[in-house]
Formats: structure tokens, sequence, C-alpha cells
């Protein structure tokens, strides 16, 4: 019963995430995540990284007829 | 024994989409159950995706999971995100599923159910889902490149400047069109428009909240939007009911027009984060909602289908649009069996976001056969209604007549019985004056859509209310691609300009910005105003224009394709991607040669354009009237010209193309494939 409401649990969380990851809130998570990985730069501030994305994401076809 | 029962199930599943495809075709007399619809294409799609695309994935592509992608090698946190796999097709499809896939089933469903429903299955499985996934694979292998770059690299420079021009060509008409659905989905209506005029403030004001107050917070922001949405729709109708409130908001086409003209540059001129990104967030949410509750509704009320499977109009008189199945048919449904449109989604963000080349099966090929499901909602919508229902919303005034009375007779002489009285009747339980003359599908799909949802929840009490809800959510998400595609549109103009006068190419330049924007914005709604004042209605002229341009858009991917799986040696399989390409540049063709040449004034636009003058030279137009006329000639002979500038960019693309292919088979000249160097994954199986 305890690992089925743990395996339940999980579930929950991961597709919690996926929606997260789905409509861009965790975004900002993930570019932190690669930017400690990958440069020695500071990272962007959250509304910094949020209008760079946006003028990024819109200035290409990303919605179709 | 495990490996057979699999077998044996899905032998199963092929003999009910087999049954249930026999059922839809075969059925004549009464109507038929949604039911047999929904099962054929599930089935259908389940068979295509085990089969087709496994075989596809096998043969002719040979996915490599060893082998690491762009959001591997190259990961940023910006662009190269990696990304699960069922997040990627949640973002892959709420990017390729905009209004086509609901429109276009709801004009064809003037011919029947039976044409539009097997073209939109056979074509999404053959066609559709085979550009997109190959497409996305041609794309994962070279870091992403647009469809354009691939174009060039792949078959020569001349093929890449066709298809930025083909791009750039669909999106003009495109727009134009989108924005003639909106227009005569909203005129006269003061719910309608109120509600719609509504999310510009809602969007403004997330707009504010995601870049000040939450930044990112897209959720939540959503949420607080979705819910003024809804209250928008409710306070619709006490506007409606307001006499002086009513008056405000009840617009005339021009009007509304050129209200969307202005709302388009706004939209393309403003910084991004203020307007367009918070509709789109609202836009996908509504339409993931909308989406879903329109196919769970279905399957819950189990509509019959009360349209016959073939109309007396498959003879290529029928008042929405005039022409036969063939090629017309093919052309007015693009989105919902195969789009070029997807491509540029295609070879854009997902291919930098896929974990696995083996995820492009399920993306490409998956995310396409969903689209395909939304455009078989879409005609079970439309076809539930009563026939003469759909007619009488669906057909200009200068066909069936401008009032209830003369529609009525009009229809029922075609055999689709109807009554003013119905009409009358429908209007107000929905909440409008009239419904009749609304061409464009929005309207029908809204009204077949309340029926579906006020059998699940409200009953008649609240069919205004899902009226208003399924108007809004199309239009709102029309919208989305309006502001969307104006600004892509205006960073397309400013390269091309950019190369006449470095300033204007400047994308942070604001004269630079303004002017293309006036240009991009003029362009496509030239072609709004050309539409909302033509007699006929407009789509009848716009929505083939705008199919041949979207299937040119889908046979320059498919030659793109065609030439890369060449130049990899797979000659054998080459059909896959051949035979959809011969397909398109049939219909395109076809189509096209029609539009301009047919000697039925209501296909050919140079026959309209000649019996037009021919009048006036009569005298059989009033005079008051001869300015427009003139107006409507120049019309038509630049529908007709911009048709033959179409038809010509795929001729000389495919003459480069089957050039290209010669060269490639005699061995006349090595192939170069512009392929990224293989690099092995650093990443653990199942990662």
């Amino acid at each position: 019963m305890r690992a089925t409401a743990k395996r339940l649990k999980g579930r929950l969380a991961e597709l919690w995430q996926g929606l997260r990851e789905w409509c861009g809130d965790a975004a900002y998570e993930k570019y932190v995540q690669c930017t400690a990985r990958r440069s020695a730069e500071p990272p962007l501030t959250p509304a910094e990284f949020y209008v760079e994305q946006m003028d990024r994401k819109y200035s290409r076809p990303n919605r179709c007829c | 024994m495990k490996r057979v029962l699999k077998t044996l199930l899905w032998i199963a599943v092929a003999a009910l989409a087999a049954a249930a495809l026999a059922t839809i075709a075969l059925h004549r007399g009464e109507p038929i159950n949604a039911t047999w619809f929904v099962l054929a294409a599930a089935c259908s799609y389940l068979v295509a995706y085990r089969l087709y695309s496994a075989f596809i994935a096998a043969k002719l592509l040979a996915l490599d999971n060893s082998r690491a992608t762009p959001s591997e090698r190259r990961e940023d946190g910006r662009d190269f995100v990696p990304t699960n796999k069922w997040v990627l097709f949640g973002h892959h499809f709420a990017a390729i599923a905009g209004p086509g896939p609901l429109v276009g089933p709801t004009l064809a469903a003037q011919f029947g159910y039976l044409p539009g429903t097997l073209w939109l299955i056979a074509g999404a499985a053959f066609a559709g889902c085979v550009q997109d996934f190959v497409i996305l694979f041609c794309s994962i292998r070279r870091d992403g490149k647009t469809l354009g770059e691939m174009a060039r690299q792949e078959v020569s420079k001349r093929g890449g400047v066709m298809a930025q021009l083909a791009v750039l060509a669909i999106m003009i008409i495109l727009l134009g069109v989108v924005a003639l659905v909106i227009v005569n989905a909203l005129k006269s209506s003061p719910w309608a428009t109120f509600t719609l005029a509504m999310t510009i403030p809602i969007a403004l004001l997330l707009g504010i909240y995601l870049r000040f107050v939450r930044p990112g917070r897209v959720m939540e922001a959503s949420i607080i939007g979705v819910a003024l949405i809804m209250f928008a729709v409710v306070a619709g109708q006490w506007v409606a009911d307001s006499p002086a409130l009513a008056a405000k908001f009840t617009l005339g086409g021009v009007t509304l027009a050129f209200a969307l003209i202005a709302y388009g540059f706004a939209a393309s001129a403003l910084p991004v984060w203020l307007l367009l990104a918070p509709r789109d967030y609202l836009s996908a949410f509504i339409k993931a909602g909308a989406i879903f509750s329109l196919a769970a509704g279905i399957l819950l009320v189990r509509p019959q289908v009360l349209m016959p499977p073939l109309t007396r109009f498959v003879d290529g008189n029928g008042p929405v649009f005039a022409g036969k199945i063939f090629p017309f048919c093919f052309i007015t449904i693009a989105c919902g069996a195969i789009s070029g449109f997807h491509s540029l989604i295609s070879s854009g963000t997902t291919p930098k976001m896929i974990q696995r080349e083996s995820h492009a099966r399920f993306i490409g090929y998956g995310a396409m056969l969903l689209e395909s499901f939304v455009g078989v909602m879409a005609m079970v919508a439309a076809c539930a209604m009563t026939p003469g229902v759909y007619f009488a919303i669906n057909s200009p005034a200068s066909i069936v007549g401008p009032t209830p009375e003369a529609a009525a007779q009009t229809i029922t002489g075609w055999g689709y019985p109807v009554s003013a009285a119905t009409m009358t009747g429908l209007a107000h339980a929905v909440g409008e004056q009239t419904l009749l003359n609304r061409a464009g599908g929005a309207p029908s799909l809204a009204v077949g859509m309340a029926q579906i949802f006020s059998s699940t929840i409200g009953g008649e009490r609240l069919l205004s209310i899902w009226y208003h809800f399924a108007i809004m959510f199309e239009a709102l998400f029309i919208l989305t691609v309006l502001d969307a595609g104006t600004r892509v549109g205006r960073f397309m103009v400013q390269e091309l300009v950019g190369r006449v006068s470095k300033p204007l190419g400047r994308m942070n330049w604001y004269p630079g910005i303004l002017l293309s924007s006036a240009l991009i914005v003029g362009a496509w709604g030239y072609f709004l105003y050309q539409g909302v004042v033509d007699p006929l209605g407009g789509i009848n002229s716009l929505w083939p224009l705008f199919g041949i341009a979207n299937q040119l858009l889908a046979a320059v991917a498919l030659v793109v394709a065609t030439t890369i799986l060449l130049k990899m040696g797979r000659l054998k399989w080459i059909w896959v991607t051949l035979l959809p390409t011969v397909w398109l540049v049939t219909i395109t063709m076809t189509a096209s040669y029609q539009k301009i040449f047919s000697s039925n004034p209501r296909i050919g636009f140079l026959s309209y354009a000649n019996a037009t003058t021919a009048q006036i030279a009569a005298g059989k137009i009033p005079a008051a009237k001869v300015a427009e006329m003139h107006r409507v000639i120049f019309n038509q002979r630049l529908d007709a010209a911009v048709t033959a500038v179409l038809a010509g960019m795929i001729l000389v693309l495919l003459v480069e193309a089957v050039t290209h292919w010669h060269a490639i088979l005699s061995r006349g000249r090595q192939p170069i494939l512009h392929e990224t160097p293989y690099v092995a994954t650093q990443w653990a199986e199942g990662d």
C-alpha cells in the first residue's frame, strides 16, 4: 500500500514537472542548471531571461496554421 | 506466446480499422453514429504508427540512438535544451495545431463527410506525418537548420530562395485568410466582439505580471488569464443585452478588418513580452482544453452524423466554395492531412530540443496523427448538424439570398430542408441576431461544438455560452497565429530589405521595425480587405489560394527530403517521400490551373474578372457599384497572378531538384551531404 502510494506520488511529481516544462515555468531553472555546468559567466536574472527568451522564441515560426 | 498475443492484438486493431472505414464508406441513407469515425481514425492511426512509422524509422531513416543529438552537443539552456519526449510532443503539437485542422474540414464538409474524412486519415498517414517526421530527422542531423537553409545546402541556392519566398508568400496569404475567418465570425455579433476585444487588455495585464511581478511564472499567470477570459465570455451576454453597449460592439466586416490590421501592426511593433507572448500562453491553455473537451464530448454524446457521405456538390457547384472533389477537397483540407507550414516547426525549434533520434518518430509522426484526429473531430462536429443549417451558415448571400426566407427556400430546393424559423430560432438560442452568410467555417464549427458541449453540460440553457466559448476559442488562437505570424513576417521582410539598406535590417532600429511591420501588415491586410468586400464571400477565393500556398510549401519540404534521402543512398525506399511529392505537385498544379483558367466564374479568377467586365460593359451593374466592381476585377486578376507565381515557383524548384537527382543517380556528381559529423552520445541508455 505504502509502495503504491509512493509510486503514485512519484508519478504525480513527474506529471507536474512535465506540465511545468511544457508551459515554460521550468525554463529558467533549466537555464541556470545549464549555465552552472557549461559557462563561467553569471546567469541572467529571471526577468532578463524571460524577456530574452520571448524575443528569441517569437523571431521564428513557432505557431502553425 | 507474448509475441503471438501481440500480433493477434494488432491484427484485431487493423481489422477494426478496416471494418470502421468500410462502415463509414459504404453507409447510405440513415444517419451514422460518430463513434464509427472515432474508431476508424483511432485504429487507422494506431496501425499506421505501429507499422509504417516503424518501417520509416528503421529502413528509410535508420535512426541511430548512439548518435548525440544537437540538444546534447550544443546544450545552452536557451535554444538547445534536452527535453523529455512527452513534454516535447506537447510543445510540438501545440505549435503545429492551429485553426487549419478545424476550419478546413468544416469547409470541406460541403462535399459530404466521406471525402474529407478519408483524406484526413490517409493523407496524414502517408503524407503529412511522413513530411513532419522526415524533415525533423533531416534537421536533427543538421543542428536544427531551417527548411530554407537545408534547401539551399542540399538542393541549390535557387532552391533555398524558392523555399524562403514560399514561406513569405504562404505567411501573407495565411494571415489574410485566417483574419477573414475571424471577421466573418465576429461581424454583427456584439457578444463575440466584446469577448475577443477583452482578450487584449487581459493579455496586456498578464504581460506586465509576467515581466515585472512574477517573471516567467507562466502557469499561474495563465490560470488567472483563463479565469478572466471565461468571465469575459459570460459578460459578453450582458453587453449583447444592453442596447447602448451592444451598439458599440456591433461592427461591420470592413471596420473589423481595419481593427485587426491595427492590432496586427501593434502586436508586431510592441515588445513581444507585452502582448504577443501572454496571448500565446492563454491560447495554448485554452486550445489544449477545448480540443480535449471536444474529443471527450464526442465520445460521451456520440452524436449522429446527419450530413450524407456525398452531397450533390461533388459536381463542383458547392455554395461554400466552388470546385470538384479533385483537387479542391485536398487543397481545402491542408493542415489536418498535410501542411507545409509544419515543416517550419519540424526544422526550427523541435530538433534543437530532442534528446534521442528515436524520439523523432513519436514526436514527428505521432503529433501529426493527433492533429489529423483534431481534423476528424471538426468534421464530425460540422456534419452532426442538420445539413440545411450547415449550408445556411456557410453560404454567401449572393448565392442563397439575403433574407432567411430566401436562403431557406434556396437550400431546401437543393434537397437539404431548412426553414427560416429554424435559422432564426437557432440564432437566438446561441445569442446571435443571425447565423446566415457566415462563410469561413468558424461559426458552423462553433454551433457544432456548442451542440455537443451543451448535450454534455447545461443543455439548451447553456447553448449560447458554449457557442461564444467556441467562437472565443477559435478567434483567440487565430489571433495568436495572426500576431506571431506578423512578427515572423516582419523579421523576414527586415532580412530582405536589410540587403538594400543596412539600418532597415537592424532588428532593434525602431523606424525599421515600423516600416517592415507596416509592409507585412499591409500585404496580408490587402488580402483580408479584398476578402471582406468580395461579393462571393472571400473564402471562395482566398481559402483555395491559402491551400495551394500551403501544399506548395509541403511539396518544397518533400522535395528537400527526397534529395537528402537520395544523397544518403536510400533509393530503394525513396517512394516514401516521392509519392506524396508527386501527389502534392499534381493537386497543386491542377488547382492552380483551374483557379486561373477555369471558364466557370466561381472557380476561375480570370473568368470571374472577365464576366464582371462584361456585366459592366452591358450596363448590368448599377452606376453606384461600378467602382467597387472594378476593384473586384483587379483583385481577381491579382489572385490569378499570385497563383501563377506560386505554381511557377514549384516548377522552378522541381526542375532544379530533378536535375540534381539525375546527377546523383547517374553518378555524374558525387553527392555532398551536409550532415554534422557523427559524435557518440555520452548519455546512458534511458537518459
